[in-house]
Parts: structure tokens; C-alpha cells; sequence
């Protein structure tokens, strides 16, 4: 069942075909979506679990990743996926991002990237490109951007891939696969912003990007891949490594209380005056 | 009788070995005693030191009223701390140490090995044998140095010089800290994320050591503020859960705070205060957050903040706020201080082992997690449990969860979550009582100034005085029930806390309108001691 609502998205936002991908992928998935809980932050992209028919925690601006780790710690069984956007998971929580990635843990990391802060109405975020001027920088952005799949790759995300909403089939396949993928995984995806982003336009990705090919197995390689960014964009999964341990083999806690003997062993090992 | 002693160094000469060591071996031997620790936030150097309180029954406090021995492991603890030596007082001073370090050195070819030779002499003093002690501690790696100790207390001519009588009871041994901890574990909270700071490190500490047997988990994050969201999602999913941090963590955690409020997600926090502002003095005590934590996170939303004062109120105080975290959906605080955590005691108290637990209801698709009820509290289920959507939102919401600007739904949102407050008010523990209910003049003092306010009165009351004492273990919220029957509008009220603006006075104040005669203040960054109160007290007295 797919609740038909109204999203508080302008007519033509990149997040229209990515929810309608999700929506697909969901009904895909080999398990029913009362497993799959979504977290977000804050932002417009953010605003997506509320459109699907998932259980999901809408957090706070840049904590949706921390959320998912908790979730997914207290309970393995659930499908855990983080959605938010460029600005709310690279720079709000961009520390999250980076720590969550060393905990080897089975979530999916979905960014809805549109090169801008949408909801806050036009101010260049981490991955805005030089030079372009938004509402707090007139002059043009100084900063350099930041390349999300090459960081993820360095601190040793098992799966790293990178979508586009104007291309629906390919980003159905990609996110598909990176929730069954055992690990974590982090999936980039171009959504152009028709309001506030008047260079990364559908048509300025759709004459650029191209599939790869099959993941990468050496990092170096899915770096290269990684670091194209220009005339070409590449699309797709860059690194696949599912040879990298989850924490699959977590003590299972939900509704396992502790016992009242190990509590009595506990008070007399740590505690008794007289061992 | 009992030995008052305080062993002062540097960071790095020993000072932790001998504390761990001879706590140890007085519990063996059926001592109660009372330790706490004074020390600079260094690895190395400077000048710390460590004070225990022997006795033969139980103790909560140190006493203040001087040292009946000070082992000076350097020049500077003779000079600061002698003055306040017992007349009768023992000094070993830095050449007795240095001796014992040689016979460390010679025998056990270990300047280690001095360490537990102190402890004997300490033993010594208070009246061990070589017999008791060898009969009591079999298989303790240490004995031939600890009775090498015995023998020096007995060249030195110290033997039995400050006896103490051990008794035979069951016992415990507790500092406030792991008080909390397994408080914690009784109430059921299945998850912990932290990251270090004094001081609270040792909750996470005995947190992540239990987890090693228990089904609990400990997961150290990235910092503050990823703590508190991983232990909310935890919640979400279905763990009872927690984190402890110190003021300037938690300033971190304010906006989870405010986001566990709106979501109506259980959570418990230990705030371990220690001197701010900022930095502050990191290995010091304080109560001073209690407006920041009574304050934290923007927005407005129910409450409850409690500051235990004993090791027994510790456990009870911890287990219950997982359950009243639960029952109301709401954010649960526990004040401590670095005075508590640090305070390692013997008690005779029973601890309860029995483990609460979250209720787990499962519901139909028809579930709506913020359902209007009646009381405010909606029916609270876990993703995957059934066919229920739990759908959370840290924006205004409906009772299904989506987010919106419907602004007389808001209204009755609002009046949904402050009804609770009504509730937990309900379910209010009331304060301690110590001393006689007719006197002129009563104490008023909240966390951990519980028992050492309590031996105060007990001590002025034997000196023929009259005077009463009221200690809050929950500081918020605070109800009429609460005061009712001490008739403190006739009184002299003196407020005693460790902060330099008596807080907890103006809430008492601004709550129940609670006039304050005076104040008792102390803000060094050190605890009260017994004899201090009393003279504090004594003044208000005549």
C-alpha cells in the first residue's frame, strides 16, 4: 500500500523520482516493510521517510546516521536505512559520517546530494562547487567541495556507489542493492534542485554521467573512479568489498532481559567485601 | 573508634595502587571504611591525595575533625596537610617512605613492592596482627610485603597506636558511580553509548565491563551528541537506555534532550557534574548544572531530575527512572558529582537483584504513536513488533507522526505532553528526613550531601542541640506533598550545596515558595566534611 500524499517538494525536485524509486525498491525487497525503518534528519530531503510506508525516526538536523546505529544495535534484524540530504549527513554530521563508516555496521547511508541547501532557501553547502554564488555567499563559494564517495572509500566503507534521479532504473538497482548489501553502505545520488541549484540540472547530468561497470575490488581503483568529476560523471556501484566483517555476530538483546543470577554473580564479583 | 588517614604524592607515585590495595584488604578483613579522592587532573606530578575513613560500623563521609595518620609520599603533603594532624597524630614522612622503599627494593627487588609494605604499616596501626591478616586474605599475591608492613609499624612503634575493631557482617563495597551503573543494568536499560569525560568515564567503565557477561551493550561513540541520538534510536527500537556524560558533554546532548521531549522517546541521562564553567576544574566536585540540566533543551516538555545521596538511594534512584522514563515517554535525569563517584564505602545495606523490564505490546496497522489519550500517554510499540507503523517525528505532529502545521492540533500536542508532568508529579519520592522535627532550625541540601548533612545532625544533636535536615533526592519536579508536615515557614532554613548561588534554594523558592534564612556555600571544587557542616550550622545555632 502506497500512501498517496502531498509532498512539500517544489514540482520537478529530484526527491519526486527517488520516492517513487524507493517506493519500488521497498516492494522489491524479500522482506516486508515492517523490517525496514528509515531514519532522517532535517532538510528537505529528510522529509522523505514521511512519504513512504515504512516505520521511520525523524530526528535531528545531521543525526539521522547516529539514530540508524542505534537502531541497528539494539535490534540487527530490522533493515535499517539513513536518508537525508548533502548538507544535513556530509556537513551537519559530517563527523557521524565518518565514525559511523568504522563501525562496520549493516546500514545503508542514502544522500539525497543537490549541491545546495534547499529548506533553508539557497546557501551553499559541502559539496557546492566553487564559484557559485548562494544567499551567503554573493561573491562565489570559496570552499572546496567535498567528494563524499572518495571519503567513504578511505575510511573503508565496503560499498560505495553513486545514483541519479534522472535515472530511475539504474538508481532502483543501486539502492536495491545496497540494502541487501551486508555492511555498510553509501549510496550518493545526484538529485538536481530546480529551485536552487540552476547548474546541477537534469540536463547538466544527463549530458554527463555514464555507467560503470562491475564494483571495483581494489580501493585504489574505486578511488579513481571516485575522483571523476567534470565533462564526466560516473554512475554507479564503485567499490564492492563483502569481504570486510559486519558486526553481524552482535549478542541479540531485544526482549532477552538480563537475568536476575547474573546479577547476583555481578554483585558478588564486583562487590562482595569478602570475595 | 576509627582512623582518619590521609596518603598524599604525586600522580604517578603510587597513590592509586595503595587505595585499590588497601580497600581491598580492609574489606577482607571486615573493616568498614570510606574513601574518597582529591586529585589534579594530570598523569603525572603535581600533588593529589586520598583520605580514608576506618571504622568499625559504616560510614558515608569524612569526618574533618584532622588525621590520626598522613603517609607523605613528598615534601609537600607534610607541608600542606600536617597542620591539620591529630595531636596524637602518626607522620611517616618521605624518609620513612624512602626507607621502606629501600626494603622494597633490597628484598623484593621491586620499588613497587613499597606500596603494599604501606598498606601493612597502615594495618599495623589500626591493629592487625600477622595472625588476622594471614587468615583472612589467603591467596593475596601481596602478604609477605603487607606483613613486611606489620613488622615496620611495630619497629617504628606504631602498632595498635589507632585501633579500629573489624566486625563481621555481610557486606558490600560501592563508589557512587557503579552505584548508578547496576542501578541502571536493575532497571533494565539494555544500552549505553558514551564518550569519556570525568566524571562520568567510570559508569561507562563498569557498563562495558558488565556487558562482557550481561545482555547489555556498551557502544563508545564519536562524541556527545552521537551518544545521545545512537541511545534514542536504541529506545526507538526497543532497549531501555542511557548515557552519562559531565557538563560540557552534555551541553553536546542539549538538542537530543530537546528532540527525546518532542518524540516522546525513554531515555536516562547522568549528568556527573564537576566545577564549570567550561573546562573548569575537571577532577573536582560541584553541584553546579543543576539550573542547566533543569533547564536543557529548547522547547517545553516534562521532566525529572533526581540526586541520590547514598549508595542504596543510588540503586533505587537509577532502577526507577528507567521505569518512569518508560511509563511517561520522557527524558529522565540523574545529577551526580564527582564527590559521589569517587566515594568508595563499605554498606550494609541489601541491593535488590531483581531486573525490571520494558513492556512489550505489539498493535495493529490502526497504531498511531502519538495517540490522544486521556492521560497524555500514548501506547508505546517497537518496529517490527506486529503490524503497527511506529512513525517519529521531531517536528510538530499528528498522532500518526507526520509532520505538520496544523496549529490547533499543535495545541493539543502540547497539552498531551505537559499532562504528563501532572502524572509524574504523582509519583514524587519524598524527601529524607534526618534529626528532630520541633527544632528551630533545619538543613536543606539535595545529591550528595544526603550523609554527610545526615552525620552533622546526628553529631549536634549529641552535643544537646536540636536541629532538623531535609535532603531531596528528587530535585524536579517538586510538589506540596513533598514539605507538607515540617512547618517550615516557622523555621531558620539553611540551605547547604556545593555552588556559589544556592540553586536548588531559588527552585525550592520559585516551586513551593521556600524562603531562605541563609546559605551554606562551598564551590572550591572539594566535598563538605562533617565537622565543617557542624560548624557551619553550629553559628546559626546560639
Amino acid at each position: 500500500m502506497v500512501l498517496k500524499k502531498e509532498t512539500a517538494w517544489c514540482p520537478g525536485c529530484g526527491n519526486l523520482g527517488i520516492r517513487k524509486v524507493l517506493e519500488e525498491v521497498l516492494k522489491e525487497l524479500p522482506f516486508p516493510p515492517q523490517q525496514v525503518v528509515f531514519t532522517s534528519g532535517i532538510g528537505q530531503a529528510a522529509k522523505m521517510p514521511h512519504y513512504l510506508d515504512v516505520h521511520y525516526f525523524n530526528g535531528l538536523h545531521g543525526r539521522s546516521i547516529p539514530l540508524a546505529v542505534g537502531i541497528k544495535l539494539a535490534w540487527p534484524e530490522l533493515t535499517v536505512v539513513a536518508y537525508s540530504g548533502d548538507g544535513c549527513i556530509y556537513g551537519e554530521g559530517g563527523n557521524h559520517f565518518i565514525h559511523a563508516i568504522r563501525k562496520n555496521i549493516d546500514i545503508t547511508i542514502l544522500v539525497s546530494n543537490n549541491k545546495v541547501y534547499g529548506l533553508t532557501k539557497g546557501q551553499s553547502s559541502p559539496t557546492t562547487d566553487m564559484g557559485a554564488k548562494n544567499s551567503l555567499d554573493p561573491g562565489g563559494n570559496e570552499n572546496r567541495p567535498l567528494n563524499p564517495l572518495t571519503l567513504a572509500i578511505t575510511m573503508g566503507a565496503p560499498f560505495v556507489a553513486r545514483g541519479f534521479a534522472g535515472e530511475p532504473d539504474h538508481l532502483r538497482k543501486v539502492i536495491r542493492e545496497a540494502i541487501l548489501f551486508k555492511g555498510t553502505a553509501v549510496v550518493d545520488i545526484l538529485q538536481p534542485c530546480v529551485t536552487f541549484n540552476k547548474i546541477n540540472t537534469y540536463q547538466f547530468y544527463r549530458e554527463r554521467v555514464y555507467t560503470v561497470g562491475a564494483p571495483a575490488t581494489d580501493k585504489y581503483e574505486a578511488l579513481r573512479v571516485a575522483d571523476i568529476w567534470g565533462e564526466k560523471i560516473p554512475i554507479g556501484v564503485f567499490y564492492r568489498n563483502g569481504d570486510i566483517k559486519t558486526r553481524e555476530s552482535e549478542e541479540r538483546l531485544f526482549q532477552k532481559p538480563v537475568s536476575e543470577g547474573s546479577i547476583i554473580d555481578l554483585i558478588k564479583t564486583r562487590h562482595a567485601a569478602v570475595p | 573508634m576509627e582512623c582518619n588517614l590521609l596518603v598524599g604524592g604525586e600522580a604517578g607515585q603510587g597513590l592509586a595502587s595503595i587505595e585499590n590495595e588497601l580497600t581491598d584488604i580492609l574489606a577482607r578483613l571486615h573493616y568498614c571504611y570510606f574513601a574518597t579522592k582529591n586529585y589534579m587532573s594530570r598523569i603525572r606530578g603535581g600533588h593529589n591525595f586520598h583520605m580514608f575513613r576506618i571504622s568499625r560500623n559504616p560510614v558515608h563521609a569524612l569526618s574533618g575533625q584532622g588525621w590520626d595518620m598522613i603517609i607523605a609520599l613528598d615534601g609537600e603533603t607534610e607541608v600542606r596537610h600536617v597542620p591539620a594532624l591529630k595531636k596524637e597524630g602518626i607522620v611517616l614522612s618521605p624518609q620513612h617512605v624512602q626507607e621502606i622503599e629501600k626494603t622494597a627494593r633490597e628484598k623484593y627487588h621491586d620499588v613497587i613492592a613499597s606500596n603494599s609494605i604501606l598498606v601493612g604499616v597502615v594495618l599495623g596501626v589500626i591493629g592487625c596482627t600477622q595472625d588476622m591478616i594471614e587468615k583472612k586474605t589467603k591467596g593475596i599475591h601481596s602478604l609477605d610485603k603487607i606483613i613486611e608492613g606489620v613488622a615496620f609499624a611495630e619497629r617504628w612503634d606504631l602498632a595498635r597506636r589507632c585501633p579500629v575493631d573489624p566486625r563481621v557482617t555481610n557486606r558490600l563495597r560501592f563508589d557512587g558511580n557503579q552505584a548508578l551503573a547496576l542501578g541502571a543494568i536493575l532497571g533494565g536499560c539494555q544500552f549505553m553509548a558514551g564518550y569519556p569525560m570525568t566524571p562520568a568515564t567510570s559508569i561507562m567503565m563498569y557498563y562495558s565491563r558488565a556487558a562482557l557477561d550481561l545482555s547489555i551493550h556498551f557502544e563508545q561513540a564519536e562524541d556527545e551528541i552521537s551518544a545521545i541520538n545512537m541511545a534514542l534510536g536504541a529506545s526507538y527500537a526497543g532497549l531501555r537506555a542511557m548515557v552519562a556524560t559531565s557538563g560540557g558533554g552534555f551541553a553536546l546532548m542539549q538538542e537530543a534532550v530537546s528532540l527525546a521531549g518532542m518524540t516522546e522517546t525513554p531515555v536516562v541521562i547522568i549528568e556527573a557534574q564537576r566545577p564549570g564553567p567550561s573546562t573548569g576544574l575537571p577532577t573536582r566536585t560541584e553541584q553546579g548544572d543543576l539550573n542547566f540540566v533543569l533547564h536543557a533543551g529548547h522547547g517545553e516538555f516534562p521532566r525529572a531530575l533526581f540526586a541520590p545521596g547514598s549508595i542504596e538511594e543510588a540503586v533505587a534512584i537509577a532502577q526507577r527512572s528507567f521505569e518512569l522514563a518508560d511509563r511517561f515517554q520522557i527524558p529522565v535525569f540523574i545529577l551526580t558529582d564527582q564527590y559521589f563517584a569517587d566515594s568508595l564505602q563499605i554498606i550494609e545495606a541489601e541491593i535488590p537483584t531483581g531486573v525490571s523490564q520494558r513492556d512489550y505490546r505489539t498493535y495493529d496497522a490502526t497504531y498511531m504513536r502519538y495517540r490522544l489519550t486521556p492521560d497524555g500517554v500514548s501506547p508505546l510499540t517497537y518496529p517490527g513488533m506486529g503490524e503497527a507503523l511506529v512513525r517519529v517525528d521531531s517536528d510538530e505532529h499528528t498522532e500518526e507522526g507526520t509532520i505538520t502545521e496544523d496549529l490547533n492540533l499543535r495545541v493539543r500536542m502540547v497539552k498531551k505532553r505537559m499532562h504528563k508532568l501532572e502524572l509524574l508529579k504523582k509519583e514524587s519520592l519524598m524527601p529524607t528526613f534526618y534529626g528532630a522535627e520541633d527544632a528551630g532550625v533545619f538543613v536543606v541540601c539535595w545529591g550528595s550531601n544526603k550523609l554527610i548533612v545526615k552525620e552533622a545532625v546526628e553529631r549536634i544533636q549529641a552535643e544537646g542541640a536540636k536541629i532538623g535536615a531535609l535532603h531531596f533526592g528528587q530535585v524536579y519536579p517538586l510538589t506540596e506533598e513533598m514539605v507538607t508536615g515540617y512547618n517550615l515557614s516557622g523555621k531558620r532554613i539553611l540551605f547547604l550545596e556545593n555552588n556559589a548561588t544556592g540553586q536548588f534554594a531559588k527552585l525550592l523558592k520559585r516551586e513551593l515558595n521556600i524562603n531562605v534564612s541563609d546559605h551554606i556555600l562551598k564551590y572550591n571544587g572539594e566535598c563538605f566534611t562533617v565537622e565543617e557542616v557542624c560548624r557551619s550550622v553550629r553559628e546559626f545555632l546560639v
